[in-house]
């Protein structure tokens, strides 16, 4: 868990209003999600949107006119209180992410592949995200000072969170905690920054939605 | 929110909770499920939930409040608060079964765990309360797109269609209505704390 008593610098890149919503209200998508999640790990700020979201979630649920249920379901849950519960899934203890940089909580429980090399100083390992679609992708890269973030370019969406280190694209500088959104139009040059390794979480979709939000729902939730 | 709403819950919906937790008290928890299960119900199928995945989700989210009623901490949060959470936390579970994409994870919020300072209880409820007093003031349009958007979940171009209102109307009014009640907490525009 991140060490609350030596708290860094606060986060200056965050994620789009709508998505700290989506995710308060639970619908945004699971790349997003996951990027926004991480970057919760590191700014108060939008933590404390995401609470506000879930607030007025909470005031607007408790106002809503009610819908009438079967005559019968409290005393189906009631039957059901009884029942043994499956036990959640240990998460096996996380190593670190590098010698001295813990893992963000966001991160814990997801399976992760072993570490590639995909270049001299560049490597990165893939995260397992459930409920992900066909073509989202979440990475943990490591680039070495100096080296140049390689490009995820599925042609689509693409967002980076940084764990630790800074990386330099243009003339804004991005450090532990700041998100950066990449459309997939844009064309940039992020250089890890010169006197330490940058860690990143990189996650991208070819489908991503602009808003990053779940289409409503057309087909059934359940029994798919 | 131009009109006076209907009853909410309870006042003492914290209470309930809390002999639910402390008591296993299935009289008080068959008081919360009348007043709750419609409720939940109606965000489900505002959500776009059929009639019947609703009153599943619904069963399923009781049987969580059940089994989750020990993490309900006032002074971490209202019981309306606690309660959207655990609706929305088994919303994405379900959607995460489907293999719809859905965020991972319990805590949407992830946040560190920070200790929290006991007796914060009325801070919660007094938070609350101004978060209500400020979206009961919102301009009728701004209240609008928080319902529609954040609330019942839909896609902004569909609310400007129905509302006939331009383009990335919603994205704005989104915004000033979050200034709004940021600043009734006493935040910045943007969130920045003091």
């Amino acid at each position: 868990m991140i060490d609350v008593s030596t708290r860094p610098p606060a986060p200056r890149h965050h994620p789009q209003e709508e998505w700290l919503l989506g995710h308060a209200a639970g619908r945004l998508a699971s790349v997003p999600a996951l990027a926004v999640a991480t970057h919760l790990n590191f700014c108060a700020q939008c933590r404390e949107t995401v609470r506000l979201g879930e607030t007025i979630g909470g005031i607007l649920l408790a106002e809503i006119p009610g819908e009438g249920v079967p005559a019968d379901a409290l005393r189906h849950v009631l039957a059901r209180l009884d029942l043994p519960v499956m036990p959640e899934p240990a998460f096996h203890l996380q190593r670190e992410l590098a010698p001295g940089i813990p893992y963000p909580s966001a991160l814990l429980g997801l399976a992760r592949s072993h570490w590639r090399w995909l270049a001299p100083g560049i490597r990165r390992l893939r995260l397992t995200v459930q409920g992900a679609a066909a073509g989202e992708r979440a990475y943990i890269m490591r680039v070495g000072p100096g080296k140049r973030l390689p490009e995820h370019g599925h042609g689509g969406w693409e967002a980076t969170c940084v764990l630790a280190g800074h990386f330099i694209d243009g003339s804004a500088v991005y450090r532990a905690g700041d998100l950066l959104e990449v459309a997939p139009s844009t064309v940039h040059e992020p250089i890890s920054g010169a006197d330490d390794e940058c860690i990143c979480l990189i996650v991208s979709g070819g489908d991503i939605r602009p808003t990053g939000l779940i289409a409503r729902l057309l087909q059934p939730l359940m029994g798919v | 929110m131009a009109d006076p709403p209907r009853s909410g819950f309870r006042d003492d919906t914290a209470a309930l909770l809390l002999a639910i937790s402390g008591d296993r008290d299935r009289t008080a928890f068959a008081a919360l499920f009348a007043t709750f299960a419609p409720r939940l119900k109606a965000w489900l199928r505002r959500g776009g939930c059929t009639a019947e995945q609703a009153e599943d989700l619904v069963q399923e989210t009781m049987l969580a409040v059940w089994r989750k009623a020990g993490t309900f901490d006032p002074n971490r949060a209202t019981a309306a608060t606690w309660l959207f959470a655990i609706a929305r936390n088994q919303r994405i579970d379900a959607m995460r079964r489907a293999k719809i994409p859905a965020p991972d994870g319990d805590d949407p919020s992830a946040a560190p765990a920070e200790p929290v300072a006991p007796d914060q209880a009325f801070e919660m409820s007094d938070r609350e309360s101004r978060v209500r007093a400020a979206l009961r003031a919102l301009p009728a349009e701004q209240a609008d797109v928080i319902r529609l958007s954040f609330f019942e979940d839909r896609p902004h171009a569909e609310i400007e269609r129905s509302l006939g209102i331009p383009l990335g109307t919603v994205k704005s009014r989104l915004r000033l209505a979050m200034t709004r009640l940021r600043a009734c907490l006493g935040a910045g525009p943007d969130g920045e704390l003091s």
